[in-house]
C-alpha cells in the first residue's frame, strides 16, 4: 500500500494550483454582469474549446465511464455515441443564439426565451427547470471528487471532507472570477485530464495484458457479452436495447440545453469561434476511448473494486505504481469533476438570479447588485449540491440520468423559439411544466415507464405535444416582434429594437 | 455550395443516429475483427465520432467562406 500522505500532498498542491489559475484572470474581465456571466462575449478558440470539452467531461466520464465499461460492458458505448449527435444541432443553434444574444444583451438561455415569447413566466419556468436539473449534476461531481480522494488516501480523508476541500476551491474561484475563472481553470484541468487518461489507457493494458488487442481477446473468451451493445443492465442481465437507444437519444437532445454549455454561445467572440469549437470537439470526445479501455482492463482483474464507480482508482492503486503517479491520477479525476462542477455552479447561480429572481421581483436591480447576488447564490448552490451528494443513495450514473431527464425538457422551447413562429408563451410554459412533472413522476415510479424507455423521452414527447396544442389554442403572438427577432437570429438584420439588459 | 454541405451534414447525423442505436447498430455489433485492438462494436462508434469531426470541419470551411 502506498503512503497516503504523499498522495494527499500531491492532491493539495493540485488544488492550490487550481486556485491560483482561477483567481488571476479576474482582473481582465469587466465588473459587469456580462463580464461575470458571459466573459464580455470575448472567448476565443482556446478558451471555448477547453470550456466546452472540459465542462462536458466530468467525474461521470472519468469514473462512471470506466465504471460502466467494467460492470456493464457495451452499455458504456452510449456515452460515446451521444456527444457529437448532441453537438450537431448547435452548428445552427449556436450562431443563431449568439446573434440574438449580442443584439439584445442576453446572458442566459431563459432570458433569450422570455424575450422571444414576451413573457417573464417563460424565464421563470425555463430558469427553474435549469436550476433543478443542475443540482443532481453538481451533487454527482462532488460525490465523484469525494470518492477519488477517499480511495487514494485509503480512507484517511473521508468522502465528505474530500468533496468539501475540492469544492471549497471551486467556490472560491467562481466567487472571485466568474466565468473567466471557470474558463482558465478548465484549460488547465482539460490538458491535465486528457494527458492522464491517454497515458493510463495505453499503459495499463500493456502492463497487465501485453496490449489492447490481447486484452480484448482475453475478455472475448471469458465474457463476450460485455463487448457488444447494449451490454448489461444495472442488475447484470442483458440491457434492454430500447433503454440503450433512448438513453442515447435523450442525452443527445438534452446535451446542448445545459445552461453551462448553451450560455457559452453568448460568451463566444464570434460565430467562427463557435464553429471552430464544434469541429474540434470530437478530439475531446475520443478521450472516452482510453477511459473505457481502463474500465475493461478491470474485467479480468483478480480482486474486484468495492463499487464499479471506483474501478479506475482501484486499478491504479493496486497495480503498484509510485505515489506520485497515484497523486497525479487523482488530480486528473478531480480535474474532471471540478471543471464541470465549476461551470454548473456558475451557470445555475446566474440563471437563478437572472431568470427566476429578477422576473419575480419585477424591480430594477443594478448591475453591481446582480453580480453580488449571483455570487451569493453560487455559494448556496454549492452547499445544496453538497447536501444532496452526502444524503443521496444514487450512483453517479443514476444522478446523471435524472439530471438529463429534466434538462432535455428545455429542448422543445429552444427549437420552437428559432423554428416555429406560431409558438406562444402559454404553449412553452405549459409544455415545460408538463414535461418536467411527467419525467419527475417516472423517476419516482420507474415501473410506469412504457417499454423501458428513458423517462426523459416520455416527458419530452408530452412536452412537445402540449407545446403544440396549447400554442394553437392561444392567441397568435405579436408577428412584428417575432419577425424582427428571427431576422436578427439569421443575421439578416440587426435593428437595436430594445436592449434587455446592459 | 454552402447548402450542399449543410444538407450533407444533416444526412450524416441522421445516418449516425440510426447507425449507433437499435436496430440500426445490429449488423455491426460484433467483437471481431478487432480494429486497432478494439472490438468492432466499439470501433464502430469511435469511427462515427471521428467522421463527425470531419463533417464539422467541412461545415466550418463552407460557412466561413464569404
Amino acid at each position: 500500500m502506498s503512503d497516503w500522505r504523499i498522495v494527499a500532498a500531491v492532491v493539495a498542491a493540485w488544488l492550490l494550483a487550481n486556485l491560483a489559475v482561477g483567481i488571476i484572470p479576474a482582473r481582465r474581465s469587466s465588473r459587469s454582469v456580462a463580464g461575470y456571466v458571459a466573459g464580455d462575449r470575448g472567448f476565443g478558440t482556446v478558451l471555448m474549446y477547453f470550456v466546452t470539452g472540459a465542462s462536458i467531461f466530468s467525474a461521470f466520464a472519468f469514473l462512471g465511464g470506466p465504471g460502466w465499461a467494467y460492470s456493464r460492458g457495451g452499455a458504456a458505448y452510449y456515452i460515446l455515441s451521444y456527444g457529437v449527435l448532441g453537438m450537431a444541432p448547435f452548428l445552427a443553434l449556436g450562431p443563431w443564439a449568439a446573434r440574438v444574444g449580442r443584439v439584445h444583451g442576453y446572458v442566459t438561455q431563459a432570458s433569450m426565451l422570455a424575450h422571444r415569447f414576451q413573457s417573464r413566466w417563460v424565464a421563470i419556468a425555463a430558469g427553474s427547470v435549469s436550476v433543478i436539473a443542475s443540482l443532481p449534476y453538481i451533487a454527482l461531481q462532488m460525490k465523484g471528487a469525494g470518492i477519488v480522494i477517499e480511495q487514494v488516501t485509503a480512507g484517511h480523508i473521508p468522502q465528505w471532507l474530500g468533496a468539501a476541500a475540492a469544492y471549497g476551491v471551486v467556490l472560491l474561484y467562481v466567487w472571485h472570477s466568474g466565468v473567466m475563472g471557470v474558463g482558465w481553470t478548465n484549460v488547465f484541468q482539460g490538458v491535465f485530464m486528457i494527458a492522464i487518461a491517454w497515458t493510463l489507457g495505453l499503459y495499463l493494458p500493456y502492463r497487465l495484458y501485453g496490449g489492447i488487442g490481447p486484452m480484448f481477446e482475453q475478455i472475448a473468451q471469458v465474457r463476450p457479452e460485455l463487448l457488444t451493445a447494449p451490454g448489461l443492465g444495472p442488475d447484470g442481465a442483458p440491457w434492454d436495447p430500447a433503454a440503450y437507444s433512448s438513453a442515447i437519444l435523450v442525452s443527445a437532445m438534452g446535451f446542448m440545453m445545459w445552461p453551462h454549455l448553451f450560455m457559452k454561445a453568448f460568451a463566444a467572440k464570434d460565430e467562427a469561434t463557435i464553429r471552430r469549437t464544434i469541429f474540434l470537439f470530437p478530439s475531446f470526445q475520443v478521450f472516452l476511448v482510453p477511459l473505457f479501455v481502463i474500465g475493461f482492463a478491470g474485467v479480468l482483474y483478480p480482486n474486484p473494486p468495492a463499487q464499479p464507480d471506483a474501478v479506475m482508482p482501484h486499478i491504479v492503486l493496486s497495480s503498484g505504481m509510485p505515489e506520485l503517479v497515484v497523486g497525479l491520477f487523482c488530480a486528473g479525476a478531480l480535474a474532471a469533476s471540478m471543471s464541470t462542477g465549476d461551470a454548473l455552479v456558475h451557470g445555475a447561480a446566474s440563471m437563478a438570479i437572472e431568470d427566476v429572481y429578477r422576473p419575480l421581483a419585477q424591480k430594477r436591480v443594478g448591475d453591481e447588485e446582480r453580480r453580488t447576488l449571483i455570487r451569493r447564490v453560487a455559494l448556496v448552490t454549492g452547499v445544496v449540491g453538497f447536501v444532496i451528494a452526502l444524503t443521496s443513495g444514487r450512483s453517479l450514473v443514476g444522478l446523471l440520468l435524472v439530471a438529463y431527464g429534466a434538462i432535455v425538457q428545455l429542448a422543445p422551447s429552444v427549437y420552437a423559439a428559432f423554428l416555429w413562429r406560431r409558438a406562444t408563451a402559454a404553449g412553452v410554459v405549459s409544455g415545460l411544466v408538463i414535461g418536467t412533472l411527467i419525467t419527475g413522476l417516472l423517476v419516482v415510479f420507474p415501473e410506469l415507464r412504457p417499454f423501458g424507455i428513458h423517462e426523459g423521452l416520455v416527458g419530452l414527447a408530452l412536452n412537445l405535444a402540449t407545446l403544440v396544442i396549447v400554442s394553437l389554442l392561444t392567441r397568435t403572438p405579436d408577428g412584428a416582434h417575432t419577425s424582427r427577432w428571427l431576422a436578427v437570429s439569421r443575421g439578416l438584420s440587426t435593428p437595436p429594437e430594445e436592449v434587455v439588459s446592459a | 455550395m454552402r447548402t450542399a454541405v449543410r444538407l450533407f451534414a444533416a444526412c450524416y447525423f441522421v445516418l449516425m443516429a440510426i447507425a449507433v442505436t437499435f436496430p440500426g447498430v445490429r449488423p455491426f455489433n460484433t467483437v471481431y475483427p478487432l480494429v486497432l485492438g478494439l472490438p468492432f462494436s466499439f470501433a464502430w462508434v469511435v469511427g462515427w465520432v471521428i467522421g463527425a469531426g470531419i463533417v464539422f470541419f467541412l461545415v466550418y470551411l463552407a460557412e466561413n467562406r464569404r
